[in-house]
């Protein structure tokens, strides 16, 4: 036994020196650029570099993304790798952790300057550098109804624009709108944001540089809460949407079904507007006075090159060579899928924007005339932390009622303690000789305690049958397999992640981070976390239910079906496995909708039959148990199929015996099959609670929401590893991740082995 | 008489209620189908689409590489299955059947490290890929599905084979049959159903795993797995192409529908087993 733990320490050792030390081997001269996930804009490029390498010898390899999303992800892993890209197609909000963590080159635009929109390079300008040049510019406007409101008549200024929207308004005598003149969400920042500022509120506010600070926040000011009577006004006035469960896409729906007049959004489902016969158009936002636009909220998608690149010369020549005109004519209009002219790309290279296949085409010139009014969402760190609040708060004071200013201020000091953890440093530990002898003191101690523990057991409970070596070595020979892959693929990684845990890697942090000691830990301890208690009270409450719920369904269809006829039985079995083989995303956003409190199917239905509609996902106790029917719904399938092969292994002697007692069909599922399948399952069952301890399907369902208390505590449906997750990751704290992955580790391990041991003594193997 | 009202009673109820559980299980699925041949829909609302078409399944297949995923997941998922099923016996077996040193703890231990969250940092995870030079291969999502899946179907099986009577292989050992030979002659074709199980659950958690794949798979569209391609078809926040990925999803799970279909007769089909008595 000794022999075995020294052995498995040994080659975990050997492993983790074998991963932490390999150097990955260099010498490609070919520049690698990840780019586009519109193939015909990868050909493009390539055909371009194919040209770059017949003029200069340099090879060029162009390669497919699937999406511009996983750069910044993608590249912290893959920056120092043999695969490493030299050249990343990136969103410029992306930018800020890449920098911080080192990983993005500065670039000197000067030459560039000229002949790119002023946005496509201040979007890269961070800390006093630059760091990409932009290619398009994904932004919004006011996008209108050409049968209902002409391109003359479009307003100038907000005033007119909310004016222009009430007399478009048209009801039905009943009241019922049939034409909106314009529909706001009142939860979003983003489309909003100009009108926002109009009233003096503001985000992240920026020093006379452009640097943006980010303790200065505008969101509890004055300003915003005259906007917020301002949208109250508007929501009287049928000019937004009316429920929270509404999004976006319901504004984008009215109009593609001719309902709707003026929006604020961009042409993203153009296609559809199309197909429906929808005549178009977009324009520069209102501004506050006639000539003067307000700028819209806007991500510039560009190239940024990577601080690892093995010849930076070569790959600045191709960046220049890329750059060019000409050449950024031919990708301009690959990405717009040359004739069709999708508005996909929209350039930010001015000899584009003035080409004739821009401006001979009516949406791609009036979205490149939005360029000169784009506004740059922030691209420091702290950028993307509003998503994680600003809605939760709006959704409260304009849905629910919530004090304005109380949720206000409460949203700003959210912002604010975020950017703060952010902005947290920690001193680095050196580790000594002495502390190697303490770590290998404790774990003697610990080694000791447990052999004495272990034997005094071994006293007391004698093993039926001792061991015999010849066996042991046999059984250990058929686990090998196994268990080498069980230590590469999970020893390795929750040794790395506790290492983790004690450092300070962050996303702002991904390369040069070191051991900081306990600091996570003390930081989880003495912070906490508003509600963590009654977070992990319900965590327990949703992984039991959903467990115990979906067994005895599982078991009770499986046993059901066994005993059905045949050809019945076959079709039902497949209907019930599907909610396990369609991919989970889809299946919660159906159930999504269909649990939508006004129009939801279900409540639709209940409608029907006289009975009142049911708050599904909006109440905080509603939305907990939809949160476990659906879970379970999920789960259930996989109980059904375990039981089935399980029912195989029950004898029948079981049932004739039960049979001649004279037991109801009822009494032997509830005696004998369920207990039996039970004992069978103990261990699947305590794998199936780990997995919905750690459930991240319910976020997609609910969001975590509806939301109980302040910003920034745990919603009604937020899951332990949710939360935490969600915290970590709006302040790139990956460090603090970890930590709570091994705290949530300890936790459930202790109640895995208790209830195993509770189990084992009840059945008294 | 009273028996039998009483039967015909409990089958009317119990048909209800498969009836009723059965339509909420399709619920779900069927907007999915319809979204799939929607035309011009917009988010994924549960809401019946105003128009129908094909183009959806044609652009699928004709401007996406779905089927390159397709073929991608499937060889994915075979693979794993076969790896999983023999690790899986090979393990089950010594824990049901041989009695030895460390066997609570060995087991307790496969239970113990699938309780650890690591969704929580896949950068561990790339790690130990990229040191393996695994990245961007298929081969290594098969080599991390095919121990996922054992590692849990581990637990799942042990009970199966705990319930096949040891005083078969004590008969065959009398006979001078070695314990290879009691494991692939006896055991094994026992064990059929509960195996069945073990190959169905290992295929569908390698061919829908997402995470790890969207982080070790990073380059070239045509060698993703179906589950990360779908994704990429959800493009940014507004502009998303939901339709497609519904199509993608009802293709996407039929080759899950024709192995349970085909699997099914062993753990349910009653004239295969009967063997098994004590």
């Amino acid at each position: 036994m000794k022999k075995t733990i020294a052995a498995v320490l040994m080659s975990v050792i050997a492993l983790t020196l074998l991963l932490t030390s390999s150097e990955v081997r260099g010498g490609s001269e070919t520049i690698r650029v990840w780019f586009s996930h519109i193939e015909a804009e990868n050909e493009a490029l390539r055909s371009i570099a194919s040209d770059f390498t017949r003029d200069t010898g340099i090879k060029v390899d162009v390669i497919s993304r699937r999406s511009i999303f996983d750069a910044p992800n993608d590249l912290a892993n893959n920056a120092e790798t043999g695969n490493r890209p030299d050249i990343v197609f990136m969103q410029a909000p992306d930018i800020g952790r890449m920098v911080y963590s080192g990983l993005l080159m500065p670039l000197s635009v000067d030459t560039y300057r000229e002949r790119y929109a002023e946005a496509a390079l201040d979007a890269f300008y961070l800390d006093g550098d630059y760091y990409g040049i932009g290619y398009s510019v994904d932004t919004s406007g006011l996008v209108y109804n050409k049968a209902l409101i002409s391109e003359e008549d479009l307003p100038r200024t907000w005033d007119d624009f909310f004016h222009t929207a009430e007399a478009l308004t048209v009801r039905c005598p009943a009241g019922l709108v049939l034409v909106y003149g314009t529909r706001l969400n009142p939860r979003d920042m983003w489309f909003n944001y100009p009108i926002m500022r109009t009233f003096g509120a503001y985000y992240f506010g920026q020093t006379q540089a452009g640097v943006y600070n980010p303790y200065d926040i505008g969101l509890d000011n004055r300003g915003m809460l005259e906007y917020v009577d301002f949208m109250r006004e508007l929501m009287e006035k049928d000019l937004t949407l009316t429920n929270p469960n509404q999004t976006e896409s319901h504004i984008s729906a009215n109009f593609a079904n001719g309902e709707l007049a003026m929006m604020l959004y961009g042409l993203w489902n153009a296609s559809v507007y199309q197909s429906r016969g929808i005549d178009y158009g977009i324009a520069p936002l209102p501004g506050t006075t006639e000539d003067k636009p307000s700028e819209a909220l806007t991500t510039v998608q560009g190239f940024v090159v990577n601080a690892f690149t093995r010849n930076a010369e070569n790959t600045l020549l191709f960046l220049d060579y890329m750059l060019e005109d000409t050449n950024q004519q031919q990708l301009i209009e690959a990405g717009n899928r040359n004739e069709r002219k999708t508005g996909e790309r929209n350039p930010a290279n001015l000899s584009v924007m003035m080409s004739d296949y821009v401006q001979n085409d009516d949406i791609l010139r009036s979205l490149s005339a939005l360029n000169a009014h784009a506004e740059p969402f922030p691209n420091n760190p702290e950028g993307p932390i509003w998503y994680n609040y600003v809605p939760t708060a709006l959704q409260a004071i304009f849905y629910g009622d919530a004090d304005p200013q109380e949720k206000l201020t409460e949203l700003t000091d959210a912002i604010r303690r975020d950017v703060r953890m952010m902005g947290e440093t920690y001193d680095y530990v050196v580790l000594t000789p002495a502390f190697y002898v303490f770590v290998a003191g404790i774990i003697a101690l610990i080694g000791a305690v447990y052999t004495a523990v272990h034997f005094r057991r071994r006293k007391r409970t004698r093993q039926k049958e001792k061991p015999r070596w010849a066996t042991t070595l046999l059984a250990w020979a058929f686990l090998l397999p196994l268990f080498v892959l069980l230590l590469v693929f999970y020893a390795y990684p929750i040794l790395h992640n506790i290492y983790l845990s004690l450092t300070d890697y962050s996303g702002i942090n991904l390369r040069n981070y070191g051991l900081i000691g306990l600091e996570n830990y003390r930081h989880i301890f003495t912070q906490g976390i508003g509600g963590l208690l009654s977070m992990t009270l319900w965590t327990f409450i949703f992984a039991t239910s959903v467990v115990a719920i979906s067994f005895v369904m599982g078991a009770l269809v499986a046993v059901i079906l066994d005993k059905m006829n045949m050809k019945v039985a076959k079709i039902y079995r497949l209907v019930f496995i599907l909610p396990w083989v369609i991919p989970a995303v889809i299946t919660l956003l159906m159930w999504r909708g269909l649990l939508e409190t006004d129009g939801g199917f279900v409540n639709n239905l209940l409608q029907l039959f006289g009975l009142p509609g049911v708050p599904w996902l909006s109440h905080p106790l509603w939305a907990r148990i939809s949160a476990i029917l659906v879970m379970t719904w999920f789960s259930f399938p996989y109980f059904m199929v375990v039981s089935f092969g399980m029912l195989k292994s029950i004898p029948k002697s079981c049932y004739e015996a039960a049979d001649i007692d004279g037991a109801s069909t009822l009494q032997t599922f509830r005696y004998i099959t369920l207990p039996w399948l039970f004992r069978a399952l103990v261990p699947v069952l305590i794998m199936g609670f780990v997995m919905q301890f750690n459930q991240f399907g319910v976020y997609i369902l609910t969001e975590g929401g509806p939301s109980t208390g302040t910003i920034g505590d745990p919603g009604a449906t937020d899951l332990l590893i949710t939360f935490v997750f969600n915290m970590a990751f709006n302040t790139h704290r990956y460090a603090l991740a970890a930590a709570y992955s091994v705290i949530i580790f300890i936790f459930v391990g202790l109640f895995a082995v208790i209830s195993m041991g509770i189990a084992r003594k009840r059945m008294g193997d | 008489m009273k028996q039998t009202l009483r039967d015909k009673l409990i089958r009317l109820v119990l048909h209800g209620l498969l009836v009723s559980l059965a339509l909420i299980t399709v619920l779900p699925f069927a907007y999915i189908v319809l979204l799939s041949f929607g035309d011009g829909v917009i988010g994924a609302q549960a809401t019946i689409p105003e128009s129908f078409t094909l183009d959806n399944y044609r652009s699928l297949l004709s401007e996406t590489a779905f089927m390159s995923w397709f073929a991608n997941s499937i060889m994915l998922a075979l693979l794993a299955m076969v790896i999983a099923l023999v690790l899986v016996s090979l393990a089950v077996y010594a824990f049901a059947r041989l009695n030895f040193f460390g066997q609570r703890k060995l087991f307790s231990a496969i239970l113990l490290v699938q309780i650890f969250p690591l969704t929580l940092s896949m950068v561990s995870i790339f790690r130990i890929f990229m040191v393996l030079g695994l990245l961007n291969r298929l081969m290594g999502l098969v080599i991390i599905n095919s121990v996922f899946a054992s590692a849990a179907l581990v637990l799942v099986a042990k009970g199966y084979f705990d319930t096949i009577p040891k005083s078969l292989d004590e008969a065959a050992l009398l006979d001078g049959a070695d314990r290879f030979k009691i494991f692939y002659k006896i055991i094994l074709p026992l064990a059929k159903p509960i195996l069945a199980i073990v190959a169905l659950q290992s295929f569908v958690l390698a061919y829908n795993e997402y995470v790890i794949a969207s982080v070790v798979m990073t380059e070239g569209i045509e060698s993703m797995p179906l589950a990360v391609g779908l994704q990429s078809l959800i493009v940014g926040q507004y502009g998303t192409n939901w339709s497609l990925y519904c199509a993608g999803a009802v293709i996407g799970s039929i080759p899950m529908l024709i192995l349970f279909y085909s699997l099914q007769r062993y753990f349910i089909d009653n004239l295969t087993v009967g063997s098994v008595k004590e």
